[in-house]
């Protein structure tokens, strides 16, 4: 049991293998509901675009963040193979996290905003 | 749970038995279930996994036989096989029961057998859950059933739309039927899911850590993980309709406020995912499957798992796509458009692993091979048109068409069909103890696969020339009638092979040679055992030091039925099983499971009861099976945990662990953490609906405008804090060994107050909740937080209980910390629901700055 006597990845890391897709996730969220809301309310077209910009960069930003925390960061030699697993993982989750938010959410943007 | 005679606690491990029969013996003594009734007490993994997939598959052969019946209907124009009113059953039944009754519980059937026996554990953490679970699906299923018997069951389709399934158009119990028994079915679910994970998560084989995972834990991690956030939109929904319908709380109908795309939101919500939830199980075993049959290992093992994660999360983001024509603006559209076309990489890399692992492979031809490839050209089929309805113009002259109809059974019929027909051959000798005969399985395969595409892609043409779904009859004149008549006879050819299918298994079960131990040659842990599988799976628990997917496993199975690995020996009667640490899987605990009872049996049926209760709209008497529910759950929670403290206990290799009521991070711990998360979705899925409604349900605001007590809703929060503030002295109280008693009934009494308070703000919500969505999404908020002080409540007495008992002690403090967690939340989802309360009044004033 080589994994037992390093010293063990950290339990939080499992759930950070999630949290790039959490932040696309709250993204979408929050551009769907704020997209609804300026409409119903007759925002004025290009108050609602930059609005909507505004918020996909925060998004975009923190994944870009965490990824490049990631890439500062390499795996505890301690940790052995699972650590290393865990390093690969998370920052390909946030890499996938980060481009499809741009392609997904980012995109759309370039459309009329109330049709 | 009462100590047995001849207590061992000793620091020495108990004497191994001498031989790997006696071994044998003693773990069957202990983990078996015993014969004639008794088997109804079981709450073994082995034998519930099993009684959920043969359960399933005859729920399959009767929405099989609807779904036959529909194709009778349809095979000639103007048919009078069926009047309308029985097809609009027939079909809204065929459709629930695959996917509630059969899809989602064959594949938690699959789970629950395989998961422990692949990841090297000797079961799951809540056997008692399993099979409270296992009741509810086949009670739950029985009433939808016998319902088509008795000629009232849901005929709104399988994904009830309002206001079709409102009262207005559905005055009878139909609805009703559907969504109290697919309620039902899904608390199984969820309950099943919450145990996997924690399951996964805790109690894999020592030293596998993630890395070393079996590709398959990683699946169905991700399974459950998304039934555990997929579910409770669905089940918000159902009981916020079954509320319209029966007490008249207007959520979705649109004269008084409600919206009826809020329920297709909430629906779909669950409904996407849930397409994901029964693919990502099937790539389990064809992940695990290809690699054995390839000979080699499994190409892109991290990209998958990456793969996994981004499919899971994805398929979240993408529920609008079945609501393309409702009228949301285009560039909301398009979120969900490219999120459906992007969410084909995930799933593509997985199907590039799989031919690369063949194309580099050498692979051996064998009938699970036959399946698979089957797989691939259904899921090609079923892709491409996936990505075709992605496309919004497309979707919009597709919508609502026969070609519909081909893409789900294209995608969610054949993507779990085919696999888990390959998994069936593949796993029977370790099912059944038999050798597959191949003579009747080969032709049973070409007339599914024959039968199946002859049926299904056929409707792609109807749907394009203009067949709408749900029609129960047509003119010749409207030129579908070949189509029709030819998907009808695939439907036969299709029947026939499913009929020899049947044949196929009961003889190889009747007739079947004895199967060698691990037959196929695989490396997975599941065959490290004999077949077929014992009640205790391991006689010893393996020790992992590379991926749990390529493994010796003739000697390692030959080792550990010697009883050379973890707990390879029998001590009090216990059934024994190790805890890990989450990451890297050493061994961090002892764990103890309850032994066979009847009590979920018994629960289960209680459950029913309050369900039919509901049905029959005899509600004082489900408040009252309600209460008996919950009477049970605190019952069984008395005969769980140790009645004295233990220290350290020997596990075999030379070490020694606390047993799981001694530690912090145990299986019951991460069960409430994933229970609040379900439950935290169910709330965020209610505030949702709050503010969809507000945003655009019509009649809003209302002539009416709200005006809550302020005062009270304020010191409805300040008790709830105080409440969860006096559950930490509590416990502070227990570790320093002082009587918690007092600081226990404070904690109850303030529970109380807060249930009061919030019935009297409800009381006294404006617009009344039966006249206006306003009123009812309030109460409805205000419910919430009454309903979880009322289950605190519960925590509680069951708390006294225990401590009365001896069960709790300043090292076992389990009970009292799941208290304080659940109380905490209690107090923030209270705050958070009952502060919305008090904003609607402003948010309704800002709705008149609309122009």
């Amino acid at each position: 049991m080589s994994a037992a006597q390093s010293r063990p990845v950290p339990p939080g890391r499992i759930w950070t293998l999630g949290l790039g897709f959490v932040i696309w996730c709250f993204a979408l969220s929050l551009l769907y509901g704020i997209h609804a809301i300026g409409c119903a309310f007759a925002w004025p077209s290009a108050t609602l675009r930059w609005t909507l910009v505004l918020v996909l960069a925060l998004h975009c930003a923190a994944l870009a963040w965490l990824w490049l925390r990631e890439r500062r960061n390499p795996p505890d030699a301690a940790q052995g193979a699972a650590g290393a697993f865990m390093h690969w993982a998370i920052t390909g989750t946030l890499i996938a996290a980060l481009v499809s938010a741009v392609l997904v959410l980012g995109a759309p943007l370039l459309l009329q905003t109330c049709v | 749970m009462t100590q047995p005679r001849g207590d061992q606690a000793g620091s020495a491990p108990p004497p191994a038995p001498r031989s790997a029969l006696q071994l044998h013996r003693a773990l069957t003594a202990i983990w078996d279930t015993g014969p004639g009734i008794q088997r109804l007490s079981s709450v073994n993994h082995t034998v519930l996994g099993r009684r959920f997939m043969v359960t399933a598959f005859v729920f399959m052969l009767i929405g099989g036989l609807l779904g036959m019946l529909t194709r009778i209907q349809l095979a000639t124009p103007m048919s009078r096989f069926m009047d309308a009113e029985t097809y609009n059953q027939v079909f809204s039944v065929h459709g629930s029961m695959m996917m509630f009754l059969f899809g989602i519980p064959m594949l938690e059937g699959l789970a629950v057998y395989f998961t422990p026996k692949l990841l090297g554990a000797r079961d799951f953490a809540f056997p008692r859950l399993t099979a409270y679970g296992y009741w509810c699906y086949l009670f739950g299923g029985s009433i939808i059933t016998l319902s088509l018997l008795a000629g009232v069951a849901p005929d709104s389709g399988w994904f009830m739309y309002t206001p079709l399934s409102s009262n207005v158009f559905t005055p009878g119990v139909n609805a009703d039927v559907w969504l109290l028994g697919v309620t039902f079915v899904e608390i199984s679910a969820l309950t099943l899911a919450v145990e996997i994970t924690v399951s996964i998560l805790k109690m894999r084989a020592p030293g596998m850590s993630l890395d070393r995972m079996p590709i398959f834990g990683w699946y169905i991690l991700a399974m459950v993980l998304m039934m555990i956030v997929g579910f409770p939109p669905l089940i918000l929904a159902s009981i916020l309709l079954e509320m319209e319908r029966a007490f008249g709380l207007p959520f979705f109908d649109p004269t008084r406020g409600g919206d009826p795309l809020l329920w297709q939101h909430l629906f779909w919500l669950f409904g996407h995912p849930d397409v994901y939830i029964i693919f990502l199980p099937m790539a389990a075993v064809l992940s695990t499957l290809i690699p054995v049959f390839a000979q080699r290992p499994l190409v892109g093992y991290r990209a998958i798992v990456v793969a996994i994660v981004a499919l899971a999360f994805v398929s979240f983001g993408i529920w609008v796509h079945h609501m393309f024509t409702v009228g949301i603006p285009h560039l909301a559209l398009a979120f969900f458009s490219a999120g459906s076309a992007i969410v084909a990489v995930p799933t593509a890399i997985q199907i590039f692993a799989w031919l690369a692992t063949l194309a580099h492979g050498n692979p051996r031809w064998s009938l699970p091979m036959l399946y698979i490839f089957g797989f691939f050209f259904v899921f090609a089929l079923g892709g491409l048109t996936g990505v075709m309805l992605a496309i919004v113009p497309f979707d919009w002259q597709a919508h609502d068409s026969y070609f519909v109809v081909a893409h789900l059974h294209y995608v969610v019929g054949g993507a779990m069909l085919f696999p888990l027909l390959a998994g069936m051959y593949y796993w029977l000798p370790l099912l059944t103890g038999r050798a597959m005969v191949q003579r009747l399985s080969v032709p049973a395969f070409w007339l599914i696969f024959i039968g199946f595409n002859l049926t299904f892609l056929v409707m792609h043409l109807a749907g394009l020339l203009g067949m709408p779904r749900r029609i129960w009859t047509y003119a010749a004149a409207d030129g579908w009638t070949w189509m029709n008549l030819l998907a009808s006879v695939g439907a036969f050819i299709m029947t026939i092979g499913f009929g020899l299918l049947v044949i196929d298994l009961c003889v190889q079960l009747r007739y079947g040679r004895r199967s060698p131990r691990n037959p196929w040659k695989a490396g997975t842990l599941e065959w490290a055992m004999p077949l077929p599988a014992p009640c205790y799976a391991f006689a010893s628990l393996p020790v992992v030091e590379e991926r749990a997917d390529w493994l010796p496993v003739r000697e390692l199975g030959a080792k550990l039925a010697r009883g050379e690995g973890f707990l390879g020996f029998t001590r009090n009667g216990w059934m024994e099983t190790l805890g890990v640490h989450m990451t890297s899987g050493a061994p961090d605990q002892l764990i103890i499971l309850p032994r066979a009872t009847y009590q979920p049996l018994w629960t289960a049926i209680a459950t029913a009861l309050a369900v039919l209760a509901m049905l029959f709209k005899q509600y004082w008497l489900a408040a009252a099976m309600v209460g008996v529910v919950a009477a049970l759950f605190i019952y069984g929670a008395q005969h769980a945990g140790l009645p004295r403290d233990y220290g350290t206990l020997p596990v075999g290799r030379g070490l020694s662990l606390p047993p799981h009521t001694e530690v912090q991070g145990t299986p019951p711990w991460w069960s409430l953490v994933f229970t609040l998360v379900a439950d935290g979705t169910l709330f965020a899925s209610l505030v949702f609906g709050t503010f969809y409604l507000w945003i655009a349900a019509p009649h809003w605001p209302p002539q009416v405008r709200p005006d809550p007590n302020v005062a009270l809703a304020l010191a409805t929060m300040a008790v709830l804090v105080v409440a969860a503030f006096v559950s930490r002295l509590s416990l502070r109280r227990l570790q320093a060994g002082s009587s918690f008693t007092p600081t226990l009934a404070a904690t109850a009494a303030l529970l109380i107050a807060a249930i009061a308070l919030t019935v009297v703000l409800i009381g006294g919500v404006v617009p009344a909740p039966g006249t206006h969505a306003l009123g009812a999404t309030s109460a409805a908020l205000l419910g919430y937080v009454t309903t979880h002080a009322g289950i605190g409540v519960l925590f509680l007495v069951s708390n006294a209980l225990r401590a009365g008992r001896g069960l709790m002690s300043a090292r076992r403090t389990m009970d009292l910390r799941l208290t304080r967690l659940w109380l905490d939340y209690t107090a923030v989802t209270g705050i958070i629901a009952i502060g919305l309360v008090l904003a609607l009044p402003a948010l309704v004033r800002t709705l008149e700055l609309r122009p």
